[in-house]
């Protein structure tokens, strides 16, 4: 058959196909089309980018179908769940579906658990418009009205003659037809693929070993390299080292070493040296010039900080929401409560350590790399070669993980930059201390609850107060005086007619980054933790204070009735245990944990269940939905009990798994998910909204059990 | 470098390296057996799992000098003739895996655990599976195991 490739080359739209062209393509009869997207909002309004991308769709030869799109695989199901959506409308089955990669120029960024909620439309358009297409093209090749067609597993028939053709057979012919602008969506009583639980297509390589992350990629001549930042952030290099034993190039790159070798382990034996916690030497008299201002980077002189901006820092403006007169309403407040929760820097920790591959030739460069932000790794590589970026090849690899840290360059950069002094393909990769030294960590913060209450303890208040350090200003994304980290405290669902929030910057320059929640990760913790406080100091039962304080709010009650329901609230927990129940509404879902604890010895801490309930308004793949929730809550364990990043004069405290932990099998609870679908053709996200209750529902729990209310995280 | 000859997945496979070079690293650079993978270097984390003589080990500290004698076997050879193994089915029954990365060492214990136990347990597993996975597939793993094995879905 003749290939054809149909190019969008219009300004984006956000539904489908727009204008067409003719190019000669290789891989059958493709079909592109564009879609919207979008980070977290606070994210991309600070940022300025909404970014329109796009994805192909490929008739293959033998009939099955390609779906590629521009968005980052870190084993939550976007291609999958996106896919889904497109084979719903294009009639065929699932088991004729790939899934695939698109190039970065229609790549996004993956983040804010967007990927398929923003896409949702979109993507079902664009199915249904390639199937309108090729039944209009088969029509023609039957001598038969569309009108008579139907379509089934990749192939038309007709209610006039015996005729059928398979999509591949007029793939070509279909691909010379102009999109129709308003095709039929098939309603949701007849969808067959949408909401069930369709298999993921990137499993099968996960378990035979023949998935490529990142890590894995080989490219002929290809040369290795590791890296070794200065142990203290921001110090550099006092001089070049010697060429250590084995390798090829030592390289300064001004904060860091790197070491080049033909594979990688003598440059990970040379920079994966555990940092010395005395000297400003390491292996081989490495020496290091200290940062300027390294003793402000102490964890105790940060805190101190942070306390001081709590009791008079100046707010960023406008106040990111300032309903009625809480402040005057608070200080009349006949019962009150008043609570300071602390949250620390917080390392990603995601199994493969960053990582990136890149060719460079004279006027063009191909790069391999597990990322959330392809587009910014095409500019990164421009603007260190002065290669256009549209002679930039991004391969966007597995990620074996992201949670918001492979959104970064910094990996990124340091491999262009070493690929240009070796004049070979080069991997560079972070050996595992070096990642967890330095992160871009989630912020440290102090987050200030004040709720008043009248003299039946009904909120009639809610202030909060965030003091912490902000990505988006160490980006440049926002002044000196701009608003940050205040999702989660912003919009409650909690009626209450007076609200206040505000965000102190802290100045501390130790890196953060967007971390999977993002500033739910630090303010629902707050925020239903003082729920709970303030229920005590009403009186009232935790459960029944938060259905008081959502009256009319169905999405919000329906979670929390269920999850309430699923770990038996009102029976109350065995002897010896307690429950603890935490609200987080985010991404457009929302999800309600209960949790049951109880401490057998001092000083730890058995989760014994945890029942999720989440709306994510419709769930797409309820199996993927499960998954996120178990993986998010097992995050959110972890984090809670044991994670942090502490630094002394720059230095973190963390540097691999015998000084981070994670939680284990023998450690993970028995968990229950519920999903509830509110109903409405609307997607939530779900990547990230099982996190947020965590931290709060299990120090409900904790001060439940034995009194003891845990403000500052980690637990222990 | 040394010439050296070990038993890979059934396979004699000759490489030229120090011979203090840790397994994982001739695996996956040399060999191209990138399926095993490095995840801390330090012995903790269990994603660079292989078998040694039939028992999961890590790769990441064993030196080549040190198996040369030895049948080591990698998650690509799980599978027979690219007919998976019924652990490995089972975990695409259950879509056990979610970003993967840890996978590779995940199976590598639980193909040992069900080839040694006919119902592994709960406690057998929990102690079996001493891998750490940062996406908390936990109760993914667990529901394969059960599958793999012919027990009711647990819990
Ligand atoms: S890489 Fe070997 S145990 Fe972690
Ligand atoms: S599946 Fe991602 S680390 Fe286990």
């Amino acid at each position: 058959m003749t290939d054809q490739l149909i190019q969008n080359e219009s300004e984006p739209v956000n539904s489908g196909f727009s204008r067409r062209s003719f190019m000669a393509g290789s891989a059958g009869a493709v079909l592109a089309f564009t879609l919207e997207s979008s980070m977290p909002d606070s994210v991309a309004q600070a940022a300025g980018a909404a970014t329109k991308i796009g994805g192909n769709l490929t008739i293959n030869a033998d009939n099955t179908v390609t779906v590629a799109f521009g968005g980052a695989e870190m084993g939550q199901g976007i291609m999958t769940g996106l896919a889904q959506c497109v084979a719903e409308e294009l009639m065929v089955n699932w088991t004729q579906v790939k899934t695939e990669s698109a190039p970065w120029a229609q790549s996004y960024i993956t983040g804010g658990s967007f990927g398929v909620r923003a896409n949702f439309l979109a993507m079902r358009t664009a199915g249904a418009q390639a199937r309108d297409m090729l039944i209009a093209a088969a029509a023609t090749s039957m001598g038969v009205a569309p009108s008579s067609c139907s379509a089934s597993a990749g192939v038309i028939s007709n209610t006039v003659n015996s005729q059928t053709r398979t999509y591949a057979s007029v793939a070509a012919a279909a691909a010379l037809l102009t999109p129709p602008a308003s095709p039929a969506l098939t309603p949701k009583a007849n969808w067959r693929i949408i909401g069930t639980r369709a298999n993921r297509t990137d499993i099968r390589g996960k378990v035979d070993g023949s998935a490529i992350f990142g890590l894995d990629v080989q490219v002929p001549g290809m040369v290795y390299a590791a890296v070794r930042h200065s142990p203290a952030i921001g110090g550099t290099l006092a001089a070049t080292p010697k060429l250590p034993a084995g390798a090829t190039h030592v390289i300064n790159l001004g904060n860091a070493v790197a070491v080049v070798a033909a594979n990688s382990w003598i440059p990970l034996d040379y920079c994966a040296i555990g940092i010395s916690s005395t000297s400003s030497t390491w292996r081989d008299g490495i020496k290091w010039t200290a940062p300027a201002g390294a003793a402000a980077m102490t964890s105790a002189a940060i805190l101190t900080t942070a306390n001081t901006l709590m009791a008079s820092g100046t707010p960023g403006t406008p106040l990111p929401e300032n309903i009625g007169t809480a402040a005057a309403t608070y200080t009349a407040a006949p019962k009150k409560f008043e609570g300071t929760y602390q949250v620390p820097f917080l390392p990603h920790v995601m199994m493969e350590v960053p990582n990136c591959t890149v060719s460079l030739s004279a006027n063009s460069a191909e790069v391999w790399v597990p990322t959330q932000a392809a587009g910014w790794v095409a500019a990164t590589v421009s603007s260190l070669t002065g290669i256009p970026a549209a002679n930039v090849t991004v391969h966007i690899t597995l990620l074996g993980g992201g949670f918001g840290r492979k959104i970064e360059q910094d990996f990124v950069a340091e491999a262009v930059k070493v690929a240009k002094v070796v004049g070979k393909p080069v991997k560079l990769f972070w050996p595992r201390d070096e990642d967890f030294s330095h992160d871009q960590y989630r912020p440290f913060g102090l987050i200030r609850v004040r709720l008043g209450m009248n003299a039946s303890g009904t909120p009639t208040s809610f202030q909060a107060r965030n003091v912490s350090v902000s990505p988006l200003f160490q980006r440049g994304w926002i002044g000196a005086t701009g608003n940050d980290n205040v999702d989660g405290l912003v919009g409650t669902p909690y009626n209450i007619p007076n609200k206040l929030v505000e965000f102190v910057r802290h100045p501390s320059t130790i890196p953060v980054g967007f971390w999977r929640s993002v500033g739910e990760s630090m303010n629902c913790f707050a925020v239903e933790s003082a729920i709970d406080e303030a229920a005590l100091v009403a009186g009232q039962d935790p459960v029944a204070f938060r259905r008081a304080l959502l009256a009319g709010k169905t999405r919000e009650l329906a979670v929390l009735n269920s999850a309430a329901s699923m770990i038996g609230w009102d029976a109350g927990a065995p002897t010896g245990h307690a429950y603890g129940i935490a609200l987080a509404t985010g991404f457009g879902s929302l999800a309600c944990l209960a949790v049951e604890v109880s401490q057998p010895v001092a000083g730890s801490l058995t989760i014994h269940r945890a029942c999720m309930a989440v709306d994510p308004g419709m769930a797409v793949n309820p199996t993927q939905v499960e998954a996120q929730m178990q993986g998010g809550i097992i995050q959110g364990l972890t984090s809670s009990l044991w994670g942090k990043t502490t630094f002394t004069n720059g230095k973190a405290s963390t540097s691999n798994f015998n000084n981070v932990r994670l939680m284990k099998m023998s450690e993970a609870p028995v968990i229950q998910v519920q999903i509830i679908e509110s109903g409405a053709e609307f997607l939530g996200g779900i990547g990230e909204v099982a996190v947020p209750p965590v931290a709060p529902a299990l120090a409900n729990a904790y001060a439940r059990l034995n009194g003891t209310r845990v403000r500052t995280l980690p637990f222990f | 470098m040394t010439v050296m000859t070990i038993n890979v997945n059934g396979v004699a496979r000759t490489v030229d390296v120090d011979p203090a070079t840790p397994l994982l690293w001739v695996l996956r650079d040399v060999l191209g057996l990138t399926g095993t993978k490095y995840g801390c270097g330090i012995e903790i984390c269990n994603a660079c799992n292989v078998w040694i003589d039939g028992s999961a080990e890590k790769a990441c500290h064993l030196l080549m000098k040190d198996v040369l004698t030895v049948k080591i076997v990698t998650v690509e050879g799980l599978a027979t003739n690219g007919v998976l193994s019924k652990i490995q089915q089972a975990f695409i029954d259950e879509q056990t895996p979610q970003c993967g990365y840890c996978q590779s060492g995940v199976l590598m214990r639980a193909a040992k655990l069900v080839s040694g136990n006919a119902k592994p347990t709960d406690a057998q597993i929990d102690s079996a599976i001493a891998n750490l996975c940062a996406c908390g597939t936990y109760p993914r793993i667990r529901a394969a195991i059960k599958r793999a094995t012919g027990q009711a879905p647990v819990k």
